[in-house]
């Protein structure tokens, strides 16, 4: 039994100062037996018998504060400096609001944070985003992105990748210890220098490492993340120091197989950064086999990973070069298509992904196809639950070995990063 | 004269080894930006007159599917339980809202206004 966000005030998230009370966690998956000891037992806000809690918060006359309407009450100021202290004192600072990851950062002085915004015209009180989670609108300016670029040691003319990023904060973050990716495609790789090729998934390289880190800086700060008060991932996941910041192999494309932006209607000259949420990767751990060639293993792989209906898989060029010249995969689609048809689960294995269950066994109680005519079949039916057009391909690495990665993660529509210039 | 100028070059080594220890120790104080932007806040909107009993009355336990349709349906049927020995006057319905935990479900809330006076909806995660 556990607390679980209680140390996060709620009352006025969406405007209404709802009553609320704190269940022990977890909750799904448990027996019967302990939901009723939940009930019998205490909120965990308050420490009171929970029902006659519950009962109170039904019946207890409305305060002054709960009968208001109108505009919200004037803000807590967050003055755009801290008060002048040591360094040493302003580290402990950062570390003390859980601004940091824990590594060191960069202090965002004035004169830092003015070099940092020479790396894009955009005046520096644009709004890049409004964070609306969780609860209230807060105005996420060039400035405060530049204050973040500056604490990760980015370089200025890493500032245009970085706003692009930075339209994604808060990441996506959840109890079921989610984590997130970064796909970064055209001219910009190479004018920042990223590495695409041996090693790229790697602490490596400058750009890679703290553009992957900024996210994570953004999403603390201006995205309000901070541990058991907005976020409660039950293991966590170490990916979220980089968030697999990578950038696509475009020039080893076999012919045929074009870049993730291009496949979604942008130039091959534009230079975008696209994103994704998902949990894990499963590598092919070595070399490509005759006898059991990659898109027969990535197959096998993606059953345990199909709880989302789709993926992303992560590959050397040798790789694709071997699946177009010796399998016909004469396209990404073609591969997508191979394992949309051919990745197989039982009904039960399915649902049985906690994660799908919440997503999807509601819509198929609800009729919704194809999970209302998943429930109709036996629990040991295979279905199909992969879709072709949530599963991507992206190259990437050196050419040194065929390996690769299947991943459940999903991809969204790329974002301009030329917009940001 | 030259008592004052030997305070002098005592004053200037103090200011210098003061300098130094500063930099050396980093008690110098700087101003840096601040990273944190400031909530608004969402307008406000009142919360509905609360019950004076719940005696004779409706009350809805709507579990929103977090975490599947069965994680915590379990949990409200033992608050209705809880009801019936405790509080056996108040009228529970136990719901299952429609859709995933994200969906809205007008029909639902349409119901409870009609028919119910009270609800209680979770278990949010």
């Amino acid at each position: 039994m556990m607390r679980y966000a209680v140390e996060y005030n709620y009352t006025n998230v969406t405007g209404m100062p709802i009553r609320f009370i704190g269940v022990p966690f977890p909750v799904a998956g448990q027996p019967r037996e302990v939901h009723r000891r939940y009930v019998r037992g205490n909120d965990m806000l308050t420490g009171k018998p929970m029902m006659p809690a519950i009962v109170e918060h039904l019946t207890k006359p409305l305060t002054k504060d709960e009968k208001y309407s109108g505009p919200a009450p004037a803000p807590t100021p967050e003055p755009r400096f801290l008060p002048p202290d040591t360094e040493d004192n302003l580290h402990r600072l950062f570390k003390d609001k859980d601004w940091t990851d824990y590594n060191p950062i960069i202090l965002p002085t004035e004169e830092r944070v003015k070099a940092m915004l020479e790396g894009t015209s955009h005046s520096p009180d644009k709004v890049v985003k409004v964070i609306d989670w969780p609860g209230g609108k807060r105005e996420f300016t060039v400035e405060k992105v530049a204050i973040c670029a500056v604490m990760v040691g980015a370089k200025p003319e890493y500032m245009p990748l970085i706003l692009a990023v930075a339209t994604q904060v808060p990441f996506g973050n959840s109890t079921s210890s989610m984590a997130n990716m970064i796909l970064v495609n055209g001219p910009i790789r190479d004018e920042l220098g990223m590495n695409y090729k041996g090693n790229a998934m790697g602490p490596h390289n400058d750009v890679n490492s703290v553009v992957g880190r900024s996210l994570t800086i953004m999403s603390k700060t201006a995205g309000n993340i901070h541990h058991n008060v907005t976020t409660f991932s039950t293991l966590g996941s170490n990916l979220q120091y980089n968030n697999l910041c990578i950038a696509e192999n475009e020039e080893a494309l076999p012919e045929g197989w074009v870049p993730y932006h291009v496949k979604n209607n942008f130039k091959p000259n534009d230079s975008t950064a696209s994103f994704g949420t998902g949990w894990t990767y499963i590598s092919s751990v070595g070399e490509m086999q005759k006898a059991y060639p990659s898109h027969f293993l990535m197959r096998d792989y993606m059953r345990s990973l199909a709880a989302i209906g789709g993926g992303t898989v992560i590959m050397d060029p040798t790789v694709a070069e071997l699946l177009k010249a010796d399998y016909n995969m004469n396209t990404k689609d073609d591969l997508s298509k191979y394992l949309a048809d051919n990745v197989e689960k039982t009904v039960d294995s399915f649902f049985g992904n906690g994660v799908a269950a919440t997503m999807f066994l509601p819509m198929a109680r609800q009729g919704i196809p194809p999970y209302a005519d998943y429930l109709k079949l036996d629990g040991n039916t295979l279905i199909k639950p992969l879709n072709a057009r949530s599963i991507n391909i992206v190259v990437v690495g050196g050419g040194i070995q065929t390996t690769w990665f299947v991943t459940d993660f999903g991809l969204g529509r790329p974002v301009s990063i030329d917009a940001w210039r | 004269m030259k008592r004052i100028s030997i305070s002098a070059k005592l004053l200037l080594m103090v200011a210098v080894l003061a300098l130094i220890s500063n930099t050396l120790y980093g008690s110098e104080k700087i101003t840096v930006m601040n990273p944190a932007i400031a909530n608004p806040g969402v307008d406000r909107v009142a919360l509905t007159e609360r019950l004076k009993s719940l005696d004779g009355k409706t009350l809805y336990l709507v579990d929103i599917n977090w975490g599947g349709p069965d994680a915590a349906y379990g949990v409200f049927e033992e608050m209705k339980i809880w009801f019936n020995e405790n509080m056996p006057k108040v009228n529970v319905i136990v719901k299952r809202k429609t859709g995933s935990y994200m969906a809205d479900d007008k029909d639902l809330w349409k119901e409870i206004g009609e028919k119910g006076n009270a609800a209680v909806i979770g278990v949010s995660g």
